[in-house]
Formats: structure tokens, C-alpha cells, sequence
């Protein structure tokens, strides 16, 4: 007994800790994608201070500055009506990210709960699951948001809603298959000999070891959650104007007469490019980091 | 290989009928009220109690709603696909119009990403953890990331600005004007092409790295067989299985993909019509626009999963 109190108490396994372990790990052994994620974690921090860092208010109009090239007091040139590219594409990255990161995360939980269910349960119930997520992959992606965004009208809830539903089918066959492994090991069994509940079984013994199939497919997810939120506003489906989205520049500087600015074309569409590309090498790194199976392999 | 077959066109019409029970929900149900995706929530506020009700009894809303789902399927298997509500043009004539058009950008594309990804694939699996291959990975993963409608605009601006070059508006068939349909179908199909091809170099050099270390592979090398006959006969064919099922994939990529691409080409196809429906909230249109790409993807999968089983005697000889 002496002994124990005298030892160093050892730190507490907390979730921030795991967290702090696993960024050190990502930067140590794959240091390209703790670049990215830097990069990622930048854009993150531009869009919750986008406030503090753009230098004009994004809806606001300046017209002796309309559709100016990019100069000093406005580094991306101005739109149509004289607002701020700079600004817009800065506020731009608030609602690219909540819709992506929102409907990611909503999706693929939606997705996981189902494919353990499935898993879990088996029977009729996962037949008919397995061909409704058949049905639901039937649509190429963008199509079926597109429609879901038109029916339910615009507005930030219903395109990430929209998005979130042709997330459902991978999570849902993932996180299945995981389930239907672990469904056999022998703690399970164990467990279900001592009798504990299907709730239980299912929540404190098999879906723990979920998280980290979880973890990857969200985060490899976010970069297509983008493009599809973007591509719904180029189409204007997506959040309806004045306020910036990626998407709705884009199809914004289509209408400003035969040739669209070219700066107007320019920053929206990098601004995709290096925020996908910057989450796709966090998500790579993160999957080879948490499932060692996979590493080097895509 | 016939069951196999029969198995396979039975489920995909299993498919094809959830499919349309799918879409019925999502643009006639969810909306709760379909005046509303027509007129728009304001526009709605603006009609009169009598407006909606000959609206909705004009175009057989007010009818039970699985009278209006057999309604519809009985018009689409009668090729009568209804009329758009703000053309002349009846939405079958459109398709038939404007169809070709992107199902040549689609095939272009496709055979694009294979002549374009295969031999990256191939060299990047040969040397492994060099130079050209760290470029290879880098690029494919950079052409995943870039959207291509936003490359089809840059590709407009800078035709336009150099050259001052811009593809003609007027959709023509290819055997009437040739040269006049390549340059309309050229641009969307290089995007989308080389947007496929980055997956294909991704999954083909995995897979042909995997392949490459199977024991056939070295039986076939160390009975004296040359490197390149090693790989074209006995590594690549069972390399490229897995590269064909994502292919089938990818198609959704295109077809989804050709309805923005055409929006930023201006390219007068069937995707350009999509991205109409949508912005002017043509529901009817837009149902069976949803409708027709999903059995065309349906049925391009059953064919790809065919060509899979015909290539693959360990799928066929089930």
C-alpha cells in the first residue's frame, strides 16, 4: 500500500492528453500531413476570427471601388457592387467549414449508429438496412444533395442536411463490418455471458472501438463535404446570397456580364482547392497513423 | 455466369424501383408543400387561396400520393416525361436533345482517365519512394482536391484572355458538325477526365503494388520472363479489376460532376439543363432529371460489375 502512495501518480488518461499524444505522433511520423493539418488548423482559425482579420465588413458595398483589380487597400480586387474579395473569401471559409464540418460530423454519426445497429442486430432489420444504403448510393453524390437542398429550400440547416444524407451510406457500411469483427471477439462473448444488456454490449463494448474507423472517415469526408457544399453554391442551391460562400462567388462572377474578373474567379476557387487539399493530407495522415494496416497502401 | 447474370439485373431493378420510390419522397414529400419549391416561399405568400387550389388540382397534387407516384411511373415508362414549367420543350425532347452531348463528355472522359491514368499508375508502381513517383502522388492528390468546375473556369478566363478564343454556344451533333461538337465537349471532358484519372493512378499503383508482390508474379520472373512482358501479362490484368469497379464508381463522379463543369463551359448538355431545373426550382424537371441519371448509374454499375464477372473467373465460375 505504502508503496503506491509513494510512487508518482500516473497522469490521468484524459481525452485531451490522447489528443496531445496523437498530434505529437502525426508530426513525428508523417510530417507532410502535420503540415497540412497546420494549414488546416489556419483556415480553421481564419474562419472563427474572420471578424478580426478581414479588413472590411463582407457584405458591404464601396462604390468608387466596384470591380477593381486587386490593389493595395483591397489585395483581391473587388466584386460587382464593390465589396471586399479579400473579406468574402475570408467569411467565405465560416460557412464552407460549419456546413462541411457539420455535415460530416451529422452524416457519418448518423451512419455509424446505423451500421452498429445493423451489425448488431443482423436479421431482416440489416437486410432491409443494407438495401435502403444500397438505394441511397444509387445517386451519384452531388445529384442527390442537390436535390434534397432544392426540395427543402435554401438556407445553411437544409444544405447541411442535404450533404449529411449522402454521408449516411459510408458510415453506415464501415462502421457494419466493424461491428460484425468485433461481434465475435471473445470479450464480447464474454461479456454477453455475464449477462450484460444489448444496450450495454453495444455502447461500452463495441463502440468504443469504433471511434477509430470513425475518426478516419470523417476526416477523410470533410474535403468531399467541401467540393459538395461549393459545387451547390456554384449551382445556387447552396446558403443563398449576400452571404459569401466559395460557391456562390463563383457563380456570382458569372454574372457580371460576358467575361467574369479574373480575380473574381481566381481566390474563391483556390481558397477550395487548398482547404480540401489541406484536410484530404490530414485525413491521410490520421488514417495511417490510427490504422497501421492501411499505411502506404493509397 | 448466367444465374450470376439474372441474380445481378434482378437487384438492379429491385434498385431502379427504390430508386424512384427514393426520389418521389424527396422531391414530392419533402417539400411539404411542392408550390412552395415552385413559386419559392415568398412567391407562395403572393398567390391566393383560389390560385393554389387550381395549381395544385391543375397539376394532380391534390390527388393521394401514391396516386401521384403511379401516376408518374406509368408516364415515365410511357417515355412521357412531362413538360417543363417554364419551356416550350417537353423534357423528353430536351433529353433526347441534349443527352448525347454529355453522355460524349462522360465517354471521352472515361477513356481519358484511362489513357491518362493507367501508364501514371504503371510508372509509379515501378519505382516506388522516388522522385517521379512522390510527383505523381502529389499531383493525383492535387487534381482530387481541385474542383473541376472551378478548372473549367479558369480554363474559359485564360482561352479567353490569351487567345481570345471561346467554344460556341450552339449545341450540334457530332456527325453534323464535327469540329464544332469536339470543341463544345473538349473542355468539360478533359476536366472531368483528369479529375478521374487522379483516383485511377491512386488505386492502380496500390493495386499494382500489391499484385507485384504476389507469388505468380515472381514464378513468372524467375522462369526467365522479361520485366515488361512480367507486368503487362501477369501483373496488370489482375492489377486492373479493382481499378475497373472503381471506374463503374467514378461515373457518378462524372455525371454528378458534368452538371457544374457544363454550368462553367456553358456547355449546352443535359447537365447544363440540371443545373437549370434547379436554379429556376422546375420541380417536375428535376424529378426526372434525378430519376434518369440514377437508372443510367445503376445500369452503367450493372454493366461494369458484368464486364468485372466476365474478366474475373473467380466471380464468374461462382
Amino acid at each position: 500500500m505504502t508503496t503506491t502512495a509513494n510512487a508518482a501518480p500516473p497522469a490521468p488518461p484524459t481525452i485531451l492528453g490522447a489528443i496531445g499524444r496523437g498530434i505529437s505522433a502525426l508530426f513525428r511520423r508523417a510530417p507532410l500531413s502535420a503540415f497540412w493539418g497546420v494549414i488546416a488548423a489556419l483556415i480553421v482559425t481564419m474562419a472563427v476570427a474572420a471578424p478580426l482579420i478581414a479588413p472590411y465588413p463582407p457584405l458591404k458595398s464601396d462604390f468608387r471601388a466596384m470591380q477593381k483589380p486587386p490593389s493595395e487597400a483591397h489585395w483581391f480586387g473587388t466584386d460587382q457592387i464593390g465589396r471586399d474579395t479579400l473579406s468574402r473569401v475570408i467569411y467565405g471559409a465560416r460557412s464552407s467549414l460549419t456546413v462541411a464540418l457539420g455535415a460530416v460530423l451529422f452524416g457519418t454519426t448518423v451512419g455509424a449508429l446505423w451500421g452498429l445497429a445493423c451489425g448488431y442486430f443482423g436479421g431482416r432489420f440489416d437486410m432491409a438496412s443494407q438495401r435502403v444504403i444500397e438505394f441511397l448510393q444509387s445517386f451519384p453524390d452531388l445529384i442527390l444533395a442537390m436535390a434534397i437542398a432544392m426540395a427543402l429550400g435554401g438556407g445553411m440547416a437544409t444544405v447541411i442536411v442535404a450533404i449529411a444524407v449522402t454521408r449516411i451510406p459510408f458510415g453506415g457500411r464501415v462502421i457494419r463490418s466493424v461491428v460484425l469483427s468485433l461481434k465475435e471477439m471473445q470479450y464480447v462473448e464474454a461479456a454477453r455471458g455475464i449477462g450484460a444488456s444489448h444496450k450495454r454490449l453495444m455502447f461500452r463494448h463495441i463502440l468504443p472501438q469504433c471511434v477509430a474507423p470513425y475518426l478516419i472517415l470523417a476526416t477523410t469526408h470533410l474535403g468531399v463535404a467541401i467540393v459538395i457544399e461549393a459545387s451547390l453554391g456554384f449551382l445556387g442551391v447552396g446558403i443563398p446570397p449576400p452571404t459569401p460562400t466559395w460557391g456562390n462567388m463563383l457563380a456570382d462572377s458569372l454574372n457580371s456580364g460576358l467575361v467574369p474578373p479574373w480575380w473574381l474567379v481566381v481566390f474563391p476557387g483556390a481558397a477550395i482547392t487548398v482547404t480540401v487539399l489541406a484536410f484530404n493530407l490530414l485525413g491521410d495522415g490520421i488514417r495511417d497513423l490510427l490504422d497501421p494496416r492501411l499505411r502506404g497502401s493509397v | 455466369m448466367y444465374s450470376y447474370i439474372a441474380r445481378r439485373l434482378a437487384f438492379g431493378a429491385l434498385t431502379v424501383v427504390g430508386v424512384s420510390i427514393m426520389v418521389f419522397v424527396v422531391m414530392r414529400i419533402l417539400p411539404g408543400d411542392p408550390l412552395v419549391a415552385i413559386f419559392g416561399p415568398e412567391g407562395m405568400t403572393k398567390l391566393t387561396e383560389e390560385q393554389r387550389a387550381s395549381y395544385m388540382s391543375e397539376l394532380g397534387l391534390s390527388d393521394p400520393l401514391w396516386v401521384q407516384y403511379l401516376r408518374w411511373v406509368k408516364d415515365i415508362l410511357r417515355g412521357n416525361f412531362g413538360q417543363s414549367f417554364f419551356r416550350s420543350e417537353s423534357v423528353a425532347d430536351m433529353i433526347l436533345r441534349r443527352g448525347p452531348l454529355t453522355a460524349e463528355i462522360a465517354l471521352i472522359s472515361v477513356v481519358l482517365s484511362w489513357l491518362v491514368g493507367i501508364p501514371v499508375a504503371i510508372i509509379s508502381a515501378l519505382k516506388p519512394n522516388t522522385v517521379i513517383d512522390s510527383v505523381v502522388r502529389f499531383v493525383s492528390i492535387l487534381f482530387i482536391a481541385v474542383p473541376g468546375f472551378w478548372v473549367g473556369m479558369l480554363i474559359v478566363l485564360a482561352l479567353l484572355f490569351w487567345f481570345g478564343y471561346r467554344a460556341p454556344m450552339a449545341g450540334v451533333g457530332f456527325f453534323t458538325d464535327p469540329v464544332g461538337n469536339l470543341q463544345l465537349v473538349i473542355g468539360p471532358a478533359v476536366v472531368l477526365g483528369l479529375g478521374q484519372a487522379a483516383y485511377i493512378a491512386r488505386m492502380g499503383r496500390s493495386s499494382l503494388l500489391e499484385v507485384i508482390r504476389e507469388d505468380y508474379v515472381r514464378t513468372a520472373r524467375a522462369k526467365g520472363l522479361n520485366n515488361r512482358l512480367v507486368i503487362a501479362l501477369h501483373a496488370l490484368p489482375n492489377a486492373l479489376l479493382p481499378v475497373i469497379t472503381l471506374s463503374g464508381v467514378l461515373l457518378g463522379l462524372v455525371l454528378a460532376g458534368s452538371i457544374p463543369v457544363e454550368r462553367a463551359f456553358g456547355t449546352p448538355g443535359l447537365g447544363y439543363s440540371m443545373f437549370q431545373a434547379v436554379s429556376e426550382r422546375d420541380v417536375f424537371v428535376m424529378q426526372n432529371l434525378v430519376f434518369l441519371y440514377s437508372v443510367v448509374f445503376v445500369m452503367l454499375n450493372i454493366l461494369v460489375d458484368l464486364a468485372i464477372a466476365l474478366l474475373d473467373p473467380r466471380i464468374r465460375l461462382r
